[in-house]
């Protein structure tokens, strides 16, 4: 039997200001994971290695790898993976869940409303800025009913855990949430390497995604189509995801098509096949909304198909995720979630908000500027982490220029209180041993005509960096597999 | 399936069995020169400039004196020359990663896997003393990827687009490998007076398309001219010779599009021309002009492409 004071836990440094996924604040294993401690505690840190250089060539050799863009040349890199899980019991779990659902089903409703009657806005719940200013709100949507009324088909949310004990969510991704692949392929690399855990723990299959996504395509063809052909469209292959777009194709056993497979002819869209072309019906998109159409968006833009906005205004095509998401996962419409929740659902959200403020409104930009050092400063529409400033990691350099930054354009910044995201022991290359690092958990929902789903297990995104609060893989993030436990 | 898609495809077949040509190419002619019996098909000059034509980078001063490590680097590892064996790997990986989702788990492994290993592979051995293993290594993974295309595809129209591209491009690296030792057979003539018709080339050539054994099964005799160009070129149990890749061609045009043959402009009826044409072709016709014999069947192959990039392909 392992204990602390011996195997590969012994160099274990716990910081007990932070709250630890593993152990309690008296440094007691929490019972969820004493067996697997007691598992991967009977393993040497040798072999430990071992099985982790072997996870490692695995993923390489598959060729699960995605692109870093650096200042001179891209790089071919795996996705760093932890091979000591996550594990989230069937309590907890029914929280996130029901919370996802919950935000997934509001945004949606959101949407239908700003793109139709715009009534909260009427009723005064949000201000009218928040639509007329945002670089996401597509006017072209206006009126539009995409099939079976749903816009945000795929949605990817951003939880973490406080040191409250409380989740809490960081972001709603409804444009093109990635990530998925990574949770099935991080399943798969753990139970190559250490299978038998998996007898000690009854945990759900994460499996099932591109069963219930296609599910999800086939439930909103255009009317009078009995048999809709699907695809995935993606922007190429030098895309980072791009092995996420095609691990979903084959998945689903749909093709995976660039903008030049497909043409509009009459309003219909096609794809040239060897035997000439096949009218296509549903299209999950993988590319932005600004790139979708260059006769509509973006004239210059080679990644789209010319006429495939005037296809899906006539209702011939279905876009997965719709047009114009983007203007309610921007950070500003984050901050009225729970109005937005309560308002068209009439529910409490049962996913927390972390507080936030408006640089928009000045006495709140006041307390901002007064206290970059101790907030979270983020531009509202950046997406992978980027352009993202934590106070109290800044020099006083830093923090002037961050304020004039604030000052030039206010309505491009939020800022919130540093959350301190629970860490969890992961193994780390350098030192040979476990540490603690924060992490966070990204959720999949689907939302359908009349179905509703939610992946159970989502990807748990590792910081590596010590201290480091940001854990986006184009930032050096890594992820564990992650086990919802059944009851 | 797509038509780019079909033809990333088509192209993976093809780069693969190219690289597997060039590196065997590279593999006999150097070891088999060692110990050549005259001294013209014993230096390395002879050897390095063969080697160049084979790849279409002809010297076009047979004088010149060539660097045996600019040579080897330059066919197999140059990842600035365009048909080096690491590019064509490296494109036949390119065309895969286009097709992922497409092919199997396994084979894409494969290639991945193989792709790694040519593009870490250390030039400074390999120049020095690493073509050996790196020639073999080659040869043996295609092997590998040729049986996990075999294996682990479904044999329909993706699998049928891989192997017209893989037999479409054998039957062309094997005429291309019998025009460059032919030329070579008739440069020993000159120098060394070597009779053409019994050239220790010929020998060379079966062993460079990894078929002398199976030819000396068949006839019991050592390799002539007129022999060795039968086996290669006509014998449809031989599966290097070009009979043998068309007909391999034409079997999976015909899985492609069961239909078409009976349509005078589709690439299956162009095919069955070609292929028929062959079948009832004897050795003395081409014996007598090896020359144009060569130049028609890469332009019949040639045709077969084209052919196929307007019915298929066009997109």
């Amino acid at each position: 039997m392992a204990n602390i004071d011996s195997g590969i836990f012994s160099s274990y440094k716990r910081n007990t200001d932070l709250f630890d996924e593993l152990f309690d604040e008296n440094g007691s294993i929490k019972s969820v994971y004493q067996e697997l401690f007691d598992l991967y505690g009977a393993h040497s840190i040798k072999d430990y290695v071992n099985l982790n250089d072997k996870a490692k060539a695995s993923f390489f050799n598959q060729g699960i790898t995605f692109q870093v863009y650096g200042k001179n040349e891209t790089q071919e890199k795996i996705f760093p993976f932890d091979l000591f899980p996550r594990i989230i019991d069937s309590n907890e779990w029914e929280i996130i869940e029901k919370g996802s659902i919950q935000r997934s089903k509001a945004l949606n409703l959101f949407l239908w409303d700003i793109y139709h009657e715009k009534q909260i806005i009427k009723d005064g719940i949000v201000p009218l800025e928040l639509i007329s200013s945002s670089n996401n709100y597509l006017h072209q949507m206006m009126n539009l009913d995409p099939p079976g009324g749903i816009y945000n088909h795929i949605s990817g949310t951003d939880i973490i855990k406080h040191s409250d004990g409380n989740f809490y969510v960081l972001e709603d991704n409804i444009r093109c949430p990635s990530g998925v692949s990574y949770v099935i392929c991080n399943r798969t690399a753990l139970k190559r390497a250490l299978f038998g855990v998996f007898n000690h723990y009854k945990t759900h299959t994460v499996t099932d995604y591109g069963e219930n996504l296609l599910d999800l395509l086939e439930s909103v063809k255009p009317k009078g189509v009995d048999n809709p052909v699907c695809v995935v469209i993606t922007p190429g292959m030098y895309n980072s995801a791009f092995y996420e777009h095609s691990y979903l194709a084959k998945t689903m056993g749909i093709e995976l098509v660039q903008g030049s497979d497909l043409f509009v002819e009459n309003d219909f869209v096609y794809m040239k096949t060897i035997r000439g072309p096949i009218k296509v019906d549903v299209i999950y998109r993988r590319i932005d909304d600004l790139f979708l159409d260059p006769l509509e968006f973006k004239p210059d833009s080679a990644l789209g198909v010319p006429g495939l906005f005037a296809a899906y205004k006539k209702g011939n095509v279905t876009l997965a995720n719709a047009p114009g998401t983007g203007v309610a996962d921007d950070k500003a419409v984050y901050t009225y979630m729970p109005q937005i929740i309560k308002y068209y659902l009439d529910e409490e959200p049962i996913l927390n908000n972390v507080h936030t403020y408006h640089c928009s409104r000045p006495d709140e930009l006041k307390y901002v500027l007064e206290h970059v050092h101790e907030l979270v400063i983020k531009p509202v529409d950046e997406a992978g982490g980027y352009g993202i400033s934590i106070g109290n990691k800044l020099t006083k350099a830093e923090i002037e220029n961050v304020k004039k930054q604030i000052k030039e354009s206010p309505r491009k910044y939020v800022a919130q209180p540093i959350m301190s995201l629970s860490v969890h022991p992961t193994y780390i290359d350098k030192s040979e041993s476990f540490e603690q690092r924060h992490i966070d958990l990204r959720t999949f929902t689907i939302l359908g005509k009349d179905k509703e789903y939610v992946l159970k297990g989502g990807l748990t995104r590792v910081a590596l960096e010590k201290g480091n609060l940001i854990v986006n893989s184009s930032q050096g993030g890594g992820s564990k597999d992650t086990w919802v436990l059944k009851n | 399936m797509l038509a780019r898609v079909a033809n990333n495809l088509f192209w993976m077949g093809r780069y693969i069995e190219r690289s597997e040509h060039i590196a065997r190419y590279l593999n006999v002619n150097y070891f088999s020169s060692l110990d050549a019996p005259n001294s013209l098909s014993q230096s390395r000059q002879f050897v390095l400039h063969s080697m160049l034509f084979m790849v279409g980078e002809k010297e076009e001063d047979p004088t010149k004196v060539l660097i045996e490590e600019d040579v080897l680097f330059k066919i197999g590892l140059d990842p600035d020359s365009p048909n080096s064996i690491l590019n064509n790997i490296k494109y036949a990986r390119e065309n895969a990663n286009s097709a992922r989702d497409l092919i199997s788990t396994e084979l894409y492994e494969s290639l991945n896997k193989f792709y790694h290993f040519s593009v870490n592979y250390p030039v400074a051995t390999f120049v020095k003393n690493g073509l050996y293993d790196f020639t073999t290594n080659i040869t043996e993974i295609t092997s590998v990827l040729r049986g996990k295309i075999r294996g682990t595809l479904l044999h329909n129209e993706v699998y049928a687009i891989i192997m017209m591209g893989m037999n479409i491009e054998r039957a062309t690296q094997i005429t291309r490998i019998i025009n460059s030792k032919y030329n070579d057979a008739l440069k020993a003539q000159l120098n060394c007076g070597e009779p053409l018709s019994k050239s220790f080339e010929w020998t060379t050539l079966l062993k460079c398309t990894e078929s002398y054994d199976m030819m000396r099964r068949f006839y019991k005799k050592t390799p002539t001219s007129i022999s060795t160009l039968e086996f290669l070129v006509l014998n449809p149990n031989c599966p290097r010779s070009v009979m043998n890749s068309l007909n391999q061609v034409y079997q999976h045009i015909l899985l492609l599009d069961t239909n078409r043959y009976y349509n005078k402009s589709s690439t299956a009826f162009l095919v069955g021309k070609v292929k028929s044409e062959y079948q009832y072709k004897h050795i003395e016709e081409i014996e007598g002009n090896i020359k144009s014999f060569i130049e028609s069947i890469l332009e019949s192959l040639s045709q077969i492409s084209i052919k196929m990039e307007k019915e298929f392909f066009n997109y």
